[in-house]
């Protein structure tokens, strides 16, 4: 029986892609007499399956070696594309946080969904969703990976115009989309060279080749360039960052996903193609610069939205960023142990927002208050994956920057700034909303809030205590999180020894800052210029979409213009002016014929 | 046997014009011969020996001797994709078109004359005959679109038949050249390929030879008659234009262009590849501009046929295979847009992106046919999974090695078939249904049969890709001298 499970660990994301096509009929309203319900216990049958199969799987493969299985996909005539699954630790608990998040999340989404008339449609494209994930987590080939990221992409189009009907949705959708877009269109153009340059599009092929081959440097340096482009776009790293806070229009459960699963997907191929994109320091840097900017940007960002979950969402960029940094020094143990913190943290901070937004219906945060005593257990899921995320309590996030500051990897001191600084807004940010949204007196629209259905509050209290264990989960499986190196303290340095200490410092330093700083509805707007100058600033994304709309927007929307302009008056108006040029002399020479003919 | 996919539609467009037919039967004699029809190629296709090179089921008889004209038909791994997908998209065509026709007699013939005459330039192994089959599907499409089309189709098919016309005579031209130089008495394509001519002679006869050619794939600056045919074309026809009748002008590139003047083709590669770019990525900047989805899809197509050009200037193993690829799946996805704008047509009688909003709507609006739209704008966009994307990678893989700036900027216009596209998909089908339209037929499952096949094509082909390059693999690859 296990053997029969090992044997066909290739089959798990089919099960939620089954999940996906078998509510077709729901979805696409030809059952009606059930309800769409049926359709969404399916899908989460199908995912407690998955769930159940890869949790065996994890369970036995601590003492197998890792296996890959490989399928010829096409050949055609020198090509050979082969796509591949693996089967190691890192591939089976990136699995596991899949599946569990996403059946989490899919239970969750009965609730908030409760009164959607399409939830068919919403759990047929979680199910595509999950499925795509779920390759992603196992694939071993860049191919593969390539094309679920972009399954991911259209799979987020369709989720966050899930209510189509919706202008801001609309363009929500469309950004989304045409962002990512972008960075995998880059993507693609790095595979299609690297796929000409090197022996195979496997992972452990590329490192082999990295190893072997001399690339000229620009070359090296374009290449990594353009690989390091789809992760930049997915991850919502500078300058392709501002999709995912406006993808916050869409429906909370796949925003959950998407902070937390979909985020850590791109970061994952990221660190899958670390051997290549480090292989030039130009592209090395440039994931370093693009961390760094996308840190410090977000982390201001952050503080000053006023949406609770956009302001979610910026620390979500923030917190890959330090992701980013972490691949560019070839640090990857700790970019696994960061994404795996933030995404568990993450995802429970999004399933409180979510139950916030759904009982007050509303997620503007100056209008809420005093939900503490009404919803205890959001309110303690809230204060927990806070506590997930910020450097003061001894959970996940803290641990993983221990590790990171503890003398076995090469760190420097602008990183502990870095690192502080982010510590520091983050908890000024999480403070801040927790203050506005459960302290202080309720508002209109917060005093009449119920605590939520159990079919939100149950995968929420399940997933705190998820949080709560996993502060463990590296010392438990060190071959999954932390693959390359084990967990030695090593030399002990003058910035190892401070670290940990200036951390909790920072940490508590942004609790401070964030609980005493005067809340007033005033605020929300200051009637002080220069404070509004600042706030409007973070508060509009540093007007990073004006600069977008004056670029690149521009550009484009004037060349097709142009362009329309000259193929209708130019190219097709010299053709129109011949055959009328022909016109003209054939009635011209008749006619002088027809003179010449009548003189004589 | 390959007599019989040119003549079973010839006859029957006779028939059919001529017998005196009432109600249904033009139609039902109309399906009937595309199934037959597809029925022969998939005999063919049981037959056919996919590792074998060269021409096979060769028919040849001379014809009129004097001018050495012979019926020579054969078929190779670069016909048989195309004459399977004619036939195909026939019947698809067939099957869209609207019960209710006006002259169904004369309209179901010239579709079949067009289908034959298609059929026929595709299995010509004489140049002669190439160029008699090449112009007789002219005639009945001119017709096509000049009686069963929009407001402006008067306009639109003498513009076709103007520049096809031209394209045809360039053909000609180079065709009667090359008899001349090489001082042969027949047309026969082999014979013509053994020729080895000097590279200032071999330029001299291709250059018209690739002007006609540019006209009928389109390729910028020849392209202009393209958008217009398409806006007044009827559905079906459109089907038949983007997914058939293209191809005629890239399977004459591999064919002729590079299968003749080899030398000259490798001397103007480096031109062709840039020239492509700047067609993939003129169409994809047009079409973002365009107002008139059916516009949208038609400079798409101008667009996406570049990659073609861009696949036979690298003429590497590779781009060879997956030029002919990029055909069946432009093919495929082109004529599944049209039907689904087509469909939106029909329904609610506008295409314009600025009048319509929402169709998604379950309710009232077009739900799977908006669904539907989705997907084929994914695939179109190059999303896997789908045929468009390994074609389009295939020829960018095979092609990146020789031409690295064109192959990139050919990406470049890929992105851009999401944005024109995703603009489409927002306006018309998202956002709240236009105040107007709230009286929108339902659509029939039957109705939606066309498009569901061609779906399940797309997506099967996308999936797995070997079905259709083993079709060609081995004789794309003989098309290049010395392998």
């Amino acid at each position: 029986m296990t053997d029969f499970l090992l044997g066909n660990f290739w089959i798990i994301p089919i099960y939620s892609l089954i999940g996906a096509l078998i509510t077709l009929p729901w979805s696409l309203g030809i059952v009606r007499r059930t309800g769409p319900r049926p359709a969404a216990y399916i899908n989460i049958l199908m995912t407690i399956v998955g769930f159940i199969h890869s949790s065996i799987i994890f369970n036995l493969i601590w003492s197998r070696p890792a296996q890959q299985l490989v399928f010829h996909w096409l050949q055609v005539a020198d090509l050979d594309l082969t796509l591949s699954l693996e089967l190691s630790p890192v591939s089976f608990g990136g699995l596991e946080v899949v599946t569990g998040i996403s059946l989490l999340v899919q239970i969750y989404a009965l609730g908030y969904l409760e009164k959607d008339w399409s939830l068919a449609r919403f759990f047929a494209l979680m199910g595509f969703f999950e499925a795509a994930l779920a390759g992603l987590a196992m694939s071993d080939s860049l191919l593969l990976s390539y094309c679920l990221l972009e399954a991911l992409t259209l799979s987020t189009y369709l989720l966050v115009g899930f209510w189509y009907a919706q202008p801001l949705v609309v363009t929500a959708a469309r950004d989304a989309f045409l962002t990512k877009r972008v960075g995998d269109i880059i993507l693609l153009m790095g595979i299609v060279a690297l796929s000409s340059y090197g022996e195979g599009l496997n992972f452990s092929q590329l490192e082999t080749w990295v190893n072997g081959n001399q690339l000229a440097p620009s070359v090296a340096a374009l290449l990594g360039l353009s690989l390091i482009a789809g992760p930049i776009g997915k991850c919502a790293q500078f300058p392709l960052n501002l999709w995912l806070d406006e993808a916050m229009e869409g429906p909370n459960p796949a925003g959950i996903m998407r902070n937390s699963i979909v985020v850590s997907a791109g970061a994952y191929v990221l660190i899958k193609l670390e051997p290549v994109t480090t292989l030039s320091p130009v592209s090395a840097y440039g994931l370093i610069i693009v961390g760094t900017i996308t840190a410090i940007g977000t982390s201001l960002m952050a503080i000053a939205q006023i949406d609770i979950k956009r302001a979610l969402s910026h620390s979500t960029s923030a917190y890959m960023g330090l992701v980013f940094i972490a691949v560019g020094l070839r640090q990857v143990d700790i970019a696994f142990l960061l994404l795996f913190s933030h995404a568990i943290a993450k995802a429970l901070l999004f399933m409180s927002a979510g139950s916030v937004i759904l009982t007050t219906n509303n997620q503007n945060v100056t209008e809420m208050g005093g939900l503490w005593s009404r919803m205890p257990a959001t309110s303690l899921s809230f204060l927990v994956g806070a506590a997930g995320l910020i450097a003061l309590s001894p959970l996940g996030m803290f641990w993983t920057y221990h590790r990171w500051f503890s003398g076995s990897w090469d760190v420097d001191w602008w990183l502990l700034l870095l690192v502080m600084f982010v510590n520091v807004f983050s908890a000024i940010n999480l403070t801040r909303l927790f203050r506005v949204i459960f302290l202080g007196s309720p508002k209109v629209k917060s005093r009449r809030a119920p605590e939520v259905p159990w079919q939100m509050s149950v995968p929420m209290v399940s997933l705190m205590m998820v949080t709560l264990i996993t502060a463990f989960a590296p010392i438990h499986w060190p071959l999954w999180l932390s693959p390359n190196t084990p967990l030695a303290l090593a030399q002990s340095e003058l910035i190892t020894q401070y670290a940990t200490p200036l951390l909790i410092v920072s940490g508590a330093l942004g609790c401070i800052i964030g609980s005493t700083i005067k809340v007033r509805k005033a605020w929300a707007r200051s009637s002080n210029l220069t404070l509004r100058f600042f706030q409007d600033l973070l508060a509009y994304d540093f007007y990073i979409d004006k600069l977008y709309e004056l670029t690149v927007i521009a550009a484009v929307s004037n060349l097709a213009k142009l362009t329309s302009w000259l193929d209708r008056y130019i190219v097709d108006g010299a053709v129109n002016f011949v055959s009328l040029a022909t016109i003209l002399v054939v009635m011209l020479s008749s006619t002088i014929l027809l003179d010449n003919l009548s003189f004589t | 046997m390959l007599s019989a996919l040119i003549l079973i539609p010839c006859l029957s467009a006779a028939v059919i014009g001529l017998l005196p037919a009432k109600g249904n039967s033009p139609r039902n004699l109309a399906i009937a011969t595309a199934l037959s029809v597809l029925a022969v190629n998939l005999i063919l296709a049981f037959q056919f020996d996919f590792q074998q090179n060269g021409f096979q089921f060769v028919e040849d008889i001379a014809w009129i001797e004097w001018i050495g004209l012979n019926y020579h038909l054969g078929i190779d791994g670069l016909s048989f994709p195309l004459v399977l997908l004619n036939s195909f998209l026939t019947l698809i065509a067939i099957f869209s078109t609207n019960p209710q026709i006006q002259r169904p007699k004369l309209y179901y013939a010239m579709l079949l004359l067009l289908s034959g005459g298609a059929a026929g330039a595709f299995l010509a192994q004489d140049l002669l005959l190439f160029f008699l089959f090449y112009e007789l599907e002219i005639v009945p499409l001119y017709f096509l679109i000049a009686i069963w089309g929009g407001p402006k189709r008067g306009y639109a098919a003498m513009k076709f038949l103007l520049y096809t016309a031209l394209s045809g005579i360039l053909v000609l031209a180079s065709f009667l050249g090359l008899v001349w130089v090489t001082e042969a008495n027949n047309f026969d394509y082999l014979f013509l390929r053994s020729h080895h001519l000097p590279l200032a002679t071999q330029l001299l006869l291709l250059a018209p030879l690739l002007v006609g050619i540019f006209i009928k794939i389109p390729i910028f600056p020849f392209h202009t008659w393209l958008p217009d045919a398409h806006v007044q074309a009827s559905t079906p026809i459109s089907v038949l234009l983007a997914g058939v009748l293209l191809k005629l002008g890239t399977y004459a590139l591999l064919r002729f262009a590079v299968g003749l003047f080899f030398d000259g083709w490798l001397y103007l590669a480096p031109w062709l590849a840039i020239l492509a770019a700047i067609s993939a990525l003129y169409g994809a900047s047009c079409a973002i501009a365009q107002k008139d989805m059916k516009k949208v899809v038609a400079y798409s197509s101008v667009s996406h046929m570049a990659y073609i050009l861009l696949a036979a200037s690298a003429t590497t193993r590779l781009s060879m295979s997956a030029a002919i690829f990029q055909m069946v799946s432009h093919g495929l996805i082109s004529a599944f847009l049209f039907l689904l704008v087509g469909m939106v047509y029909k329904k609610t009688g506008s295409r314009d992106v600025d009048f319509l909003r929402g169709l998604l709507n379950p309710e009232k609006g077009l739900p799977v046919t908006g669904g539907m739209m989705i997907l084929g704008v994914m695939a179109s966009s190059g999303l896997p999974g789908m045929v468009g994307f390994i074609s389009e990678f295939l020829v960018f893989r095979g092609s990146f090695p020789i031409f690295p700036l064109p192959t990139l900027l050919c990406l470049v216009a890929t992105g851009l078939t999401a944005v024109y596209f995703l603009l489409v998909i927002n306006k018309v089908f998202f956002g709240r249904l236009t105040e107007g339209l709230a009286q929108i037929p339902p659509v029939k499952w039957q109705e939606h049969a066309p498009a569901f096949v061609l779906l399940l094509l797309i997506i099967a082909f996308g999936l797995k890709p070997d079905w259709v390059t083993h079709w060609s693999e081995v004789q794309a690859i003989a098309l290049l001298p010395g392998s």
